[in-house]
């Protein structure tokens, strides 16, 4: 027994004596915690595409933020909401359907992203932008990222009964005298920001997998919302904190061994969601 | 003048231009499929997918295809079992099911690093193609071409109008086993052209600029091969002045190409259809 104590001390706390491994896991469990409340939207109004799109949209905004010397954040932001707003308009004025819209839209920024990074001179290292950096997290990047978390969450918290009440039903929310627009498109300035918050945890394209695992988790295990977003929650630190120790221990990269046990905990849930419907179904219920 | 020629005076270069040719006119020809379905975002989800399969098989020494193909089953089985499972949208269901294999590619790359760089895996790597690898590209396109070429009738049947297809005696469930498959295959060719955040350009955005264009299925395919081919051989010979980012490129010339008939477009573009809504207001009384 105590040498299973002492096993699992060591697994966390061998990695924790490094201060790079104490940053990354702060930075690994914002992201997670800013995603999973979002994802919880996404997978409601079925706008995971969305998540995807917006997330490599990005890039272009970011090279050409550090070509003007702008901070990183100011032009991803910029650039997902070009892209959210250019998918709209292609969308309403061309028979082309929304997901092939999308589609062309976000592939052909981030191919612009990827021309322009080769004209580009910069210190920022293509691959830390797609698949993130956690380990090489400093504190600076921490408080940034805290702050756009921060921001983000308390937003969302704030108006959670109107967002949701527009992912499920917009008639019926444009009917009760809210705002429509305004919550589309402020839904697309929260996606915006925590992609942004994500950026140097786990980069323009492992983000859409955070995007979507949790809210997707909690949708089996819960019906009620308050609950979902408590469920993603904790699904999605509890993968972060998990993967962030696991990938100190098999030295692999960090942000995939999150997303792989975010994907691990779905497939348990979806086994639980099977099991407890059999028993309903065999005792009637 | 003579400086625009030089890339044909090397032999990775021309062959990077008819490579890309042949597959960009291969996931052109499928993409008038996807873009009418709705697919796109299957397009990009098996561009995801097969990542793994890519990176054990360089691991294992396997032909790449074999192992993409395999992981592209695998996912596509994967998706297909939690659909039928769960009250989950489907397309959270494609966005968790993709991006976990696409981390579990990227973990496996991360732990054994010498079988295939992400960059390559990733954004594409044509200019610095194997002949293996070529070689495989090649018989891919040419046996989806000519199978694409033999069935393209019996395809557009089914997919506008099933149960008519079925009275006519063909069998739904085989062709869209082929139509799937090809897909696939294709997929796999377009990886190394483009990589795989680029995949869905490649398959989605040909197809939507010849819907713009034409009302015939026939002319559309035929005009969404001659954007697919022109762009992608065009895309590959400028990218030797800017050393790199071909797929970056060849999907920033199609998106232009897509805009432009989304302007410019006869009958169904933007500023054909001002025209007609200020001629409607004129003869009105």
């Amino acid at each position: 027994m105590t040498d299973i104590l002492a096993a699992l001390w060591g697994f966390v706390a061998t990695p924790l004596s490094y201060g790079f491994m104490q940053r990354a896991l702060l930075v690994a469990v914002l992201t997670g915690a800013v995603c999973a409340v979002l994802s919880c939207y996404l997978v409601l109004k079925g706008w995971s595409l969305m998540g995807d799109a917006v997330s490599h949209a990005v890039l272009p905004g970011i090279v050409l933020a550090v070509a003007l010397g702008l901070p990183l954040a100011v032009g991803a932001f910029a650039a997902g909401l070009f892209c959210a707003v250019a998918i709209g308009y292609l969308k309403d004025n061309s028979r082309v359907k929304e997901d092939t819209v999308m589609g062309i839209v976000f592939s052909g920024m981030f191919g612009l992203g990827l021309v322009l990074f080769t004209k580009v001179e910069t210190d920022q290292h293509l691959l830390h932008v797609l698949f993130g950096n956690m380990l090489g997290v400093t504190t600076q990047d921490l408080i940034e990222t805290a702050l756009v978390a921060g921001l983000t969450l308390a937003v969302v918290l704030a108006r959670r009964r109107d967002l949701l009440l527009y992912c499920f039903d917009p008639r019926h929310a444009r009917a009760v005298g809210l705002r429509v627009e305004w919550l589309h498109y402020g839904l697309l300035v929260l996606l915006s920001l925590t992609i942004v918050a994500s950026l140097k945890a786990v980069g323009v394209i492992l983000v859409v997998a955070m995007l979507v695992a949790p809210g997707a988790t909690a949708f089996l295990l819960t019906r009620r919302f308050e609950r979902m977003l408590l469920v993603a929650a904790a699904v999605a630190i509890g993968s972060s904190v998990l993967g962030t120790l696991v990938s100190f221990h098999v030295n692999g990269a960090t942000g995939p061994c999150i997303v792989l046990i975010q994907a691990g905990v779905f497939a348990l849930a979806l086994l639980w969601d099977q099991v407890a419907r059999r028993r309903g179904a065999a005792t009637g219920v | 003048m003579s400086e625009l020629l030089v890339p044909f005076a090397y032999d990775y270069m021309v062959k990077a231009i008819w490579v890309s040719a042949l597959v960009g006119g291969t996931c052109a020809f499928l993409s008038a499929y996807l873009m009418l379905k709705g697919w796109s975002l299957m397009g990009d989800a098996l561009g995801h997918a097969i990542v793994p399969g890519v990176a054990a098989a360089y691991l294992l020494k396997l032909p790449y295809a074999a192992g993409a193909f395999f992981a592209g089953i695998l996912a596509a089985l994967g998706m297909t079992l939690v659909r039928t499972r769960t009250r989950l949208r489907e397309d959270a269901v494609i966005g968790i099911v993709f991006t976990a294999f696409f981390a579990a590619g990227l973990l496996l790359i991360s732990i054994y690093p010498t079988s295939v760089s992400i960059q390559s895996i990733a954004l594409g790597n044509i200019l610095g193609i194997s002949d293996d690898d070529a070689f495989q590209v090649v018989i891919i396109s040419v046996i989806t071409l000519t199978l694409l070429l033999l069935k393209w009738k019996d395809l557009m049947l089914l997919f506008f109008d099933e149960s008519q297809a079925r009275a006519v005696g063909l069998r739904p469930t085989a062709l869209k086993v082929l139509f799937f498959a090809l897909l696939s295959a294709t997929t796999v060719a377009a990886l190394q052209t483009v990589g795989a955040c680029l995949v869905i350009a490649m398959v989605v955005t040909p197809g939507a600029t010849a819907y713009l264009l034409t009302d015939r299925f026939g002319r559309l395919l035929a005009i969404s091969v001659a954007v697919g081919v022109s762009t992608s051989a065009l895309g590959a010979y400028l990218s030797y002045f800017l050393d790199g980012a071909t797929g970056g490129v060849i999907v920033v010339l199609q998106t232009a190409v897509f805009l432009a008939a989304f302007l410019l477009a006869p009958t169904h573009g933007l500023l054909a259809g001002r025209r007609k809504a200020r001629a409607a207001t004129e003869t009105a009384p």
